[in-house]
């Protein structure tokens, strides 16, 4: 692992944290070793919260009802089936993972503040069925008599026995996050976060890594919840009630959202301040809100951010070096000979407007077709349409002769179409070579493909690889080693363009690729595009810029109002009268048309 | 006679949520923003009429004036915390700022005036009046009557305020565009900062309305943040009228819900499952129901998602 002062500040933390637990547990009465107990499975809690709230970013407010069924679950289990902690564990577990599954799909799609709703209403059904169904849950009171944690049948015993139990549970699951969000899996959802449009073009789907969030997240709050019906001895409606959830929000934001260490460093500060300021006790949730409020505003980063970003500015952070650079080799695509890109008859209305009205098109393999026509003609609505951001009312678009009408943008991309967005959409703190490498085999990224990867990821240093070569081709090698919001706006687009061909497309969409270029940089990009052409890769390019576009493509296409107006060689488009009408707006065919930005 | 009796019990029940509800989506509209303290600051106008009362010791509606400044005062208070240090964040820090500061006021309330409910003066009088004598059972409380009036008086002041004042048109430009509208000139935080301050005025009113028959107690927030939040959904985000409709809709089922076994004499055999628990399991039933199959809610959506 490179020694960069973010790891520095976590070796020191987790130095640190280790240090006070033992000592803790070789010094501290049962008290407060209790205590300590909880703050871990509040740690465990809190790591789970992090794979939705943190990775994901979505404000789910139900980890309390899964804390709670978890803990019911193992409760009930041992109270009336006499089923010791461990035994019982796949199903405290279990329960939780399975409610999250069945609600994922009415709930995940939402947007936020719709989730965020859906998930409360979920908790607060479900502490209504806790306290309500007697029979099974002892009602308000909760069921007493829970018997202590039990490993291979050795009942844990209070003190130190149960805080090593439980922070060793804390080790294993930290590992686990850990082992989670720091590769591929991780920028992934950094992306899915960031710039989520771009995740999708480069054929991730982002549905899949939420729902993936979403079941560990309850995963770790079942154990969490088991653990503590066995560490407490009851489990009563508490477990599951709104103030888990502001204590496990408060963590993560006062901790961190997404360092597994900034979890258990939230969970032990905070489950421990009303016990180390005693008048506190009666108000900690005040002491949370206010809390809450200040590291919402002053230190948005967690604790854990804001100790790394210092550290970054106090110490020299080395750069690594850009890795050597390997050509991905091209995709191998049936039916090479059938047009790249075939639209039928493709139209969308939104409201009164016909934004797009029975447009027919085609891109042959290896050509570049550009897509004039005036502002609000339509020319973004059909790259939308291609790339599966909106979906056609009536009309077909065919890829190699395979019917992909109304396909999601990340099929779309696994298919073999790429795209680059009027405004550059780059995840920001990521360096232009992760951005990069991302979208090589971006499809392959998943939970099991995390959980193989050792030390280092081959996976991701070939991406790297890769990503370096097709920097270089776009003529952004200076940049790779840069975060990516700190470039400048014409290599940002370069940036993206090499984006776009990680995903190794066999049609790239070009979104106003030369906008705000000098006409020197203008030069460099069309020739490093014409190059692409020529290892198959097919190009449709909207522009207004025809000193740049004519030369470029092979063939251009003019839309006005929605409609195909002029189809050809560029020089016979240029001056087409229909094409200088729509521009111009004079019905005088021009001598000679001029049409520079 | 007793569909009409419910219709009368939800509309007063309605009116009051709708000031809720309005408060919400009014500052959804202006930030883009959840408030989820929208819920504390109803509870905490329960608390501050409370307060007034045993310093003034005035009927409710006479309350009513003060208790609004005071709220507005506390709105903001709440947009200088929690909104304008972070307004350039994304949406969800604003949420959990709010959700912050409804802790706060929630456990505020509980230092100060204790955990048990409590009642705050009646807003004219604790009669009723009985149209068509004894015998036909209409009953209407001068307490129900006065919220729905009160309640509707806000509301139009509000519409009239929106509609004919130059303040009105610069907070409706605000709502609708912040970035167009500081470029016409229009001091766009000062109108956050206001809409904030009309949104708890709302939300206290309410609370003034609503803790006479209900109680207030410190924990009583997050269900009306509920109720807000779940009218201004199936309403359709961000619409105004949509959001009273909304609350008047989640009235009418909260009053409706245990008079069905009389009102349906066939489900008389099941009357006992017609309770409060039952009442909530099935009303967020069917709101799940319509933010999976219906998430643009009952009417549309009136924000549309800027990209």
């Amino acid at each position: 692992m490179r020694h960069t002062p973010a790891t520095l500040v976590n070796s020191l933390a987790l130095a640190g944290l280790a240090a006070y637990l033992v000592w803790s547990g070789a010094t501290q009465p049962n008290y407060p070793l209790r205590v300590l107990s909880i703050a871990g499975i509040y740690g465990l809690l809190a790591l789970g919260y992090q794979f939705i709230f943190g990775h994901a970013g979505a404000l789910a407010l139900s980890q309390a009802t899964f804390m709670g069924l978890g803990a019911y679950a193992s409760g009930i289990l041992a109270l009336r089936y006499g089923l010791p902690f461990d035994v019982a564990l796949p199903l405290s577990i279990g329960a939780p993972v399975l409610l999250a599954a069945v609600v994922a799909a009415p709930v995940l799609r939402l947007q936020t503040h719709y989730f965020a709703l859906a998930t409360l209403i979920i908790s607060q059904v479900a502490l209504l069925v806790a306290v309500e169904w007697q029979s099974l849950t002892g009602g308000a009171n909760g069921l007493g008599g829970v018997p202590p944690i039990q490993l291979l049948g050795t009942p844990i015993r209070a003190g130190w026995p149960l805080l090593a139990t439980v922070w060793g549970f804390v080790a294993a699951g930290t590992l686990l996050a850990w082992q989670l969000g720091r590769g591929r899996l991780g920028q992934a959802w950094a992306c899915m976060r960031a710039a989520p449009a771009a995740a999708a073009s480069i054929g991730i789907d982002a549905a899949r890594l939420r729902f993936v969030a979403f079941l560990l997240s309850a995963a770790y709050a079942g154990l969490a919840g088991s653990l503590y019906v066995h560490a407490l001895r009851v489990v009563s409606p508490d477990a599951l009630a709104f103030p888990v959830v502001v204590t496990c929000l408060t963590i993560v934001v006062v901790g961190s959202r997404l360092r597994p260490l900034g979890a258990l460093l939230g969970a032990v500060l905070i489950v421990q301040l009303p016990e180390w300021f005693r008048d506190l006790r009666d108000y900690s949730l005040l002491a949370y809100g206010c809390i809450l409020l200040l590291v919402i505003v002053l230190a948005p980063a967690g604790l854990l951010g804001t100790l790394e970003d210092w550290a970054a500015r106090l110490l020299p952070t080395p750069t690594p070096p850009t890795p050597a650079p390997e050509a991905p080799s091209p995709r191998t695509t049936p039916n090479a000979q059938r047009p790249v890109l075939e639209i039928r008859t493709l139209s969308r209305r939104f409201g009164g407007v016909q934004a797009l009205d029975a447009v027919s098109l085609t891109v042959r393999p290896g050509e570049a077709l550009g897509l004039i026509g005036p502002n609000g003609s339509g020319k973004t609505t059909l790259v939308n349409l291609v790339s599966g951001l909106y979906t056609p009312d009536t009309g077909t678009v065919r890829l190699h002769g395979t019917d992909i009408t109304a396909q999601p943008t990340w099929r779309l991309a696994r298919a073999g179409i790429a795209r680059t967005f009027q405004t550059v959409a780059l995840v920001d703190d990521m360096t232009a070579l992760d951005n990069v490498a991302l979208a090589v085999d971006a499809p392959a990224i998943g939970l099991l493909a995390t959980l193989r990867t050792g030390a280092s990821d081959p996976a991701q240093a070939t991406a790297r690889a890769q990503a370096a070569h097709l920097l270089a081709r776009m003529g952004a090698s200076d940049a790779a080693m840069q975060p990516a919001g700190s470039l400048a706006y014409g290599i940002r687009r370069r940036v993206e363009i090499a984006r776009a061909l990680a995903a190794r497309p066999t049609l790239l969409l070009l979104d106003e690729p030369a906008a705000g270029l000098n006409e020197t940089e203008q030069a460099d990009l069309a020739a490093r595009l014409r190059a692409l052409l020529e290892d198959g890769t097919a190009l449709l390019v909207i522009e207004h810029n025809m000193a740049f576009l004519a030369p470029l493509v092979d063939r251009m296409a003019c839309l006005d109002a929605g409609r195909l107006i002029a189809e050809g060689l560029p020089a016979a488009v240029k001056s087409d009268p229909a094409v200088v009408e729509a521009y111009l707006g004079t019905p005088e065919p021009a001598p000679a048309l001029q049409m520079t930005p | 006679m007793l569909a009409l009796q419910l219709l009368f019990n939800a509309t007063a029940l309605g009116a009051a949520y709708a000031l809720v509800a309005l408060g919400f989506v009014l500052v959804l509209n202006a930030t883009g923003a959840v408030n989820f303290a929208q819920g504390e600051l109803v509870m905490a106008g329960g608390f501050v009429a409370l307060a007034l009362d045993r310093l003034l010791a005035l009927p409710g509606l006479a309350l009513l004036p003060p208790l609004l400044l005071i709220m507005a005062a506390i709105g903001l208070a709440l947009a200088l915390l929690a909104y304008f240090p972070i307004r350039r964040r994304p949406a969800d820090t604003v949420f959990i700022s709010t959700i912050a500061v409804g802790i706060i006021l929630a456990n505020g309330a509980n230092a100060l005036f204790g955990p048990e409910q409590q009642t705050t003066p009646a807003l004219v009088g604790t009669g009723a009046w009985r149209p068509g004598g004894s015998e036909s059972g209409l009953v209407i409380p001068y307490q129900s009557a006065a919220t729905i009036l009160v309640a509707a008086g806000l509301i139009i002041a509000l519409h009239l305020v929106f509609t004919r004042t130059q303040l009105g048109r610069r907070l409706r430009a605000t709502a609708q565009d912040r970035e167009v509208a500081a470029a016409i000139g229009i001091p766009v935080d000062r109108m956050v900062a206001a809409t904030f301050m009309v949104g708890a005025a709302l939300a206290g009113a309410a609370g003034l309305l609503l803790s006479r028959s209900f109680f207030v107690s410190p924990t009583d927030g997050g269900n009306y943040m509920l109720k807000a939040y779940v009218a201004v959904t199936i309403g359709g985000w961000g619409s105004i009228p949509g959001a009273v409709l909304g609350a008047l809709l989640i009235a009418l089922f909260e009053v409706a819900f245990p008079a069905l076994p009389a009102l349906v004499p066939a489900l008389g055999p099941y009357g006992t499952g017609f309770n409060q628990v039952w009442s909530t399991i099935v009303l967020d039933g069917i709101i799940l129901l319509i933010l999976w199959r219906r998430p643009q809610g009952l009417f549309g959506e009136a924000v549309r998602v800027r990209a």
